[in-house]
């Protein structure tokens, strides 16, 4: 397994990293409000809909 | 120091020599007495070592003459150790002031030799100049062997004495170049009565000898091990200096930047060699060395590079600007992370804080290291701006995660029972202080919060509301976090403090933490937050059992006064099922078969699953054209490969669409489509139609699949059924129509209600469904699969927008079931 922050190999002590350094640097992220996800606005285009008609012939 | 001072001045002839010798053997003898003041530890290997140092300086300070490019160190298996150089010889002639021969003044006098004199070496290691005189007094035995003007020279001494003046015994030998062998070789068997250890140790000494040939650029040393069977010689021979130190360092590492720094320059007298090359480990590495000698405890040297250092560090980040992304003010620890540097300084006269040299305290050595290496460091930083950056912003990574490891120990040491208290509104604690009974609900916003404190169990059940911070990054996108306060609020409220030294399990005050968030994208989102921030700071807890995934419903069905809570839409799909199969609802076949009960249960189920693999592969047709294809048995690529098969099995599947249709829209035609597929027309109301379903989806293994299950179609929906449910009656011409009718049908005389969050529960229809330790659905995050979060979030964090997105979509789900 790779250090989510750096890629090298995993160390069980300190897992999922592979240093305190890593580890620390993760916590400063999460501390810091660095780590974020996009969030699903209204103005998000929604992929779901369905495509624009294509010759539907349904009645 | 000051023995010469005091020394009688010669004025006779035989005497002299004696009183003098006398003299000279009480100093020896004083060598004897306190060899730890001249040599070190006696005992631990190190003061034996330095014997052999001593011997290979002298033939170093050779080299730094310029005369002298090759040193041999031999281990003998009688115990005794051989240096040999080819420099100029120690001189043999007679001593004016001393009555004997140069060579045997230096062997027998301590504070004697060239060094004493700053015209014959401008720059020594020796400080005290008792080198080989003290390897003489502490040896049993000492050979002396010079070759200089073509002659061999030869002197044993025992102990310290002299058996016999120094005597040629031959002519030198010749070289294989033809010239005359030059050079000193000595011989010295360590004394038991002095060195409780004994054997040399060849690692120490090939450690100390490489670092000799990297500050030594062009000498040649050998290192030969006659003490075994084998014999075993390495030799080290290095050009590169002080860089090639470096890059041997740093041989299994990653360097961060290429080419590395060097910088060379000469102050007030002192030369100043560095080479510094930062990698992406963690650790620092600093050799320093005065006149080739190292300073294990660095020193005035080490002090002037690391202000530089500092200096050069914080005035680049400022200047550039980059120092703005830091989040805590850089030290020269956080520049010293991953570098590794090899600092040689070349210093008249040095003074060392003890006789073993390992600190250097000469006080105007530092302004001359701090000027020579700031005004290096400065140039290369502006003609390297590229690799400037890589390296401040690893300085800066460094920098914010010291300052994390500040804070967590701070976050640790604020919690407390009364810091629970006085969280500002935010935790609903529960009144129980056993964290075995305990229960952590952490829920995803303020009004699922609210009804959650009132619907919980106080005794027992915490809530903790957790609102995500929204951020606009960009016009249309947004980003959502947890902000450091919540972050702050959650560490606090689990007790168990944060951060790799400060966090301890055994402090967790509540044994279940369930994560409550809404079924939808941004709730899987806060959750896939939530766990990746616990299986990256709180793995413990994960592994011990601890963290847990509410299951709110997704839907409440309702008929009548009866009330049922559905998780997810198969679980409402299979809600819809049973009701219209409780009803009674049958299934006939063209045939005239009845199926019901656990049967068409089955048969829905089937159905079901069809519905699935169809869809699948009608993602650009109408699912009834592909449904009917299947049931035809069409979708097989050996039939679409035979034009006469492939049309007569499309004007079949023509013909079954124009039984669905009202006579007034029928007119389907088929025929093969070009790679294998197969294409439907129809013209309606002037306009013409045409779908394709594509050779390609055709090859898919979704496609067959559903061909696998062309007989079973065929058995139940060649011909039209009927779903008949007390006195309606559903024409069915495969799978989906099946599906539909009974969703449908299921629905007549139910209210169904899709929860959009948990906020639109009251608070008890949120105890009844999710709270209800007797009731409710936990699922237990498993170490296994939380590295998945981990995955997800890696993807959702990526730089590339797009990709990212595709990756949301699809794992939408994934997350959603991270721990079945």
């Amino acid at each position: 397994m790779a250090c989510p922050i750096c890629g090298k190999p995993t160390r069980p002590e300190w897992r999922p990293f592979c240093s305190k350094r890593c580890a620390d640097l993760d916590l400063s992220r999460w501390l810091g409000e660095d780590y974020r996800i996009p969030a699903a606005g209204e103005d998000e285009p929604d992929d779901d809909a369905p495509a624009p008609p294509d010759g539907e012939d349904e009645p | 120091m000051t023995t010469q001072e005091t020394k009688v001045p010669v004025n006779g002839n035989g005497d002299v020599y004696d009183a003098e010798s006398i003299k000279v053997l009480r100093g020896l003898d004083a060598v004897r007495r306190r060899p730890g003041m001249y040599i070190g530890d006696t005992d631990d290997g190190s003061g034996l070592h330095h014997m052999v140092y001593e011997c290979v300086d002298n033939a170093i300070d050779e080299a730094l003459g310029g005369f002298c490019d090759k040193v041999d160190v031999v281990l003998r298996a009688d115990g005794s150790c051989t240096v040999r150089d080819n420099g100029r010889g120690i001189p043999v002639d007679l001593h004016k002031e001393e009555g004997v021969s140069a060579a045997e003044v230096v062997m027998t006098q301590l504070h004697a030799g060239g060094k004493f004199n700053q015209n014959t070496y401008k720059v020594s290691g020796g400080l005290h100049g008792v080198g080989v005189s003290v390897v003489n007094a502490l040896s049993a035995r000492l050979d002396l062997r010079i070759w200089r003007d073509g002659k061999e020279h030869f002197m044993r001494f025992r102990d310290g004495k002299a058996e016999q003046p120094l005597t040629v015994v031959g002519p030198a030998p010749s070289e294989s170049d033809g010239s005359s062998r030059r050079g000193t070789e000595v011989s010295f068997l360590p004394s038991v009565e002095v060195f409780s250890m004994t054997e040399f140790d060849f690692a120490t000494l090939e450690v100390r000898l490489r670092e000799l040939a990297f500050l030594n650029s062009g000498v040649k040393l050998t290192l030969t091990d006659l003490r075994h069977v084998d014999p075993r010689t390495i030799e080290m021979h290095y050009e590169g200096g002080v860089q090639a130190f470096v890059k041997h360092l740093d041989k299994s590492k990653n360097p961060l930047h290429d080419p590395m720094i060097a910088v060379a320059g000469e102050r007030d007298g002192i030369a100043v060699d560095l080479a510094m090359q930062w990698n992406d480990s963690y650790h620092e590495t600093a050799l320093c060395f005065t006149n080739n000698i190292p300073q294990r405890d660095g020193g005035t040297h080490l002090a002037g590079f690391r202000a530089a250092l500092t200096r050069t560090i914080n005035a680049y980040a400022n200047n550039s600007g980059l120092a703005k992304k830091a989040k805590a003010a850089l030290t020269g620890d956080d520049a010293r992370e991953g570098l590794t540097c090899v600092l040689s300084v070349k210093v008249p006269d040095p003074k060392f804080s003890s006789q073993t040299k390992d600190k250097l305290v000469s006080s105007e050595v530092r302004p001359a290291v701090e000027g020579v290496v700031g005004e290096g460091l400065d140039r290369w930083f502006e003609e390297h701006p590229g690799q400037a950056r890589t390296i401040i912003g690893k300085i800066i990574e460094a920098a914010a995660a010291r300052d994390a490891a500040r804070k967590a120990r701070e976050l640790t040491r604020r919690k407390g029972a009364l810091d629970i208290s006085s969280l500002p509104g935010k935790l609903a604690d529960c009144q129980e202080r056993d964290p075995a009974l305990s229960e952590l609900f952490i829920v995803e916003g303020d009004s699922a919060g609210g009804s959650a404190k009132q619907g919980r169990h106080r005794a027992t059940q915490a809530i903790l509301p957790l609102r995500g911070k929204i951020l606009n990054v960009e016009r249309a996108r947004f980003d959502k976090m947890l902000s450091s306060a919540e972050i702050g609020t959650l560490i606090t409220a689990l007790g168990t403090g944060i951060g790799r030294e400060d966090f301890d399990p055994d402090k967790l005050r509540y044994h279940k933490i369930i994560i409550m968030t809404d079924a939808d994208v941004d709730g899987s989102h806060i959750r896939t937050l939530l766990l990746t921030f616990f299986y990256r700071q709180m793995p413990d807890l994960i592994e011990r059992g601890h963290l847990y995934i509410a299951q709110p419903p997704l839907y409440r069905a309702k008929r009548g006064n009866s009330t049922q809570y559905l998780k997810d839409d198969p679980a409402l799909e299979a809600y819809l099922r049973d009701s219209v199969i409780d009803e009674g609802a049958v299934f006939v076949t063209a045939d005239g078969e009845q199926i019901a009960g656990r049967d068409l249960q089955k048969l829905v189920d089937r159905a079901r699953s069809t519905k699935g693999l169809l869809e699948w592969v009608a993602r650009h047709v109408p699912i009834r054209i592909v449904e009917q294809a299947a049931v035809a048995g069409a979708l097989n690529p050996e039939i679409l490969s035979d034009d006469a098969r492939a049309a007569e099995a499309a004007g079949y599947i023509a013909k079954r669409l124009d039984s669905l249709e009202i006579p007034a829209e029928r007119g389907w035609t088929g025929s093969p489509a070009e790679g294998g597929g197969l294409a439907f027309t129809r013209r309606l109301r002037g306009v013409t139609h045409r779908h394709v379903i594509d050779g390609a989806l055709i090859e898919s293994t979704e496609a067959r699949r559903l061909d696998e299950r062309a007989a079973e179609l065929q058995a139940t929906f060649q011909r039209h059924g009927k779903l008949t449910v007390k006195d309606t009656e559903h024409l069915i011409a495969g799978p989906v129509a099946l599906v539909e009718a009974v969703n449908r049908q299921g629905r007549k005389g139910m209210t169904i209600q899709r929860y959009k969050g948990l906020g639109e529960m009251n608070p008890e229809q949120l105890w009844e469904t999710t709270l209800d330790p007797e009731a409710r659905t936990l699922l237990k995050v498993r170490v296994s699969r939380a590295d998945q979060a981990e995955e997800v979030f890696s993807t959702l964090m990526g730089d590339l927008v797009e990709p990212r997105r595709d990756f949301i979509q699809a794992n939408a789900d994934k997350v959603a079931n991270l721990d079945v």
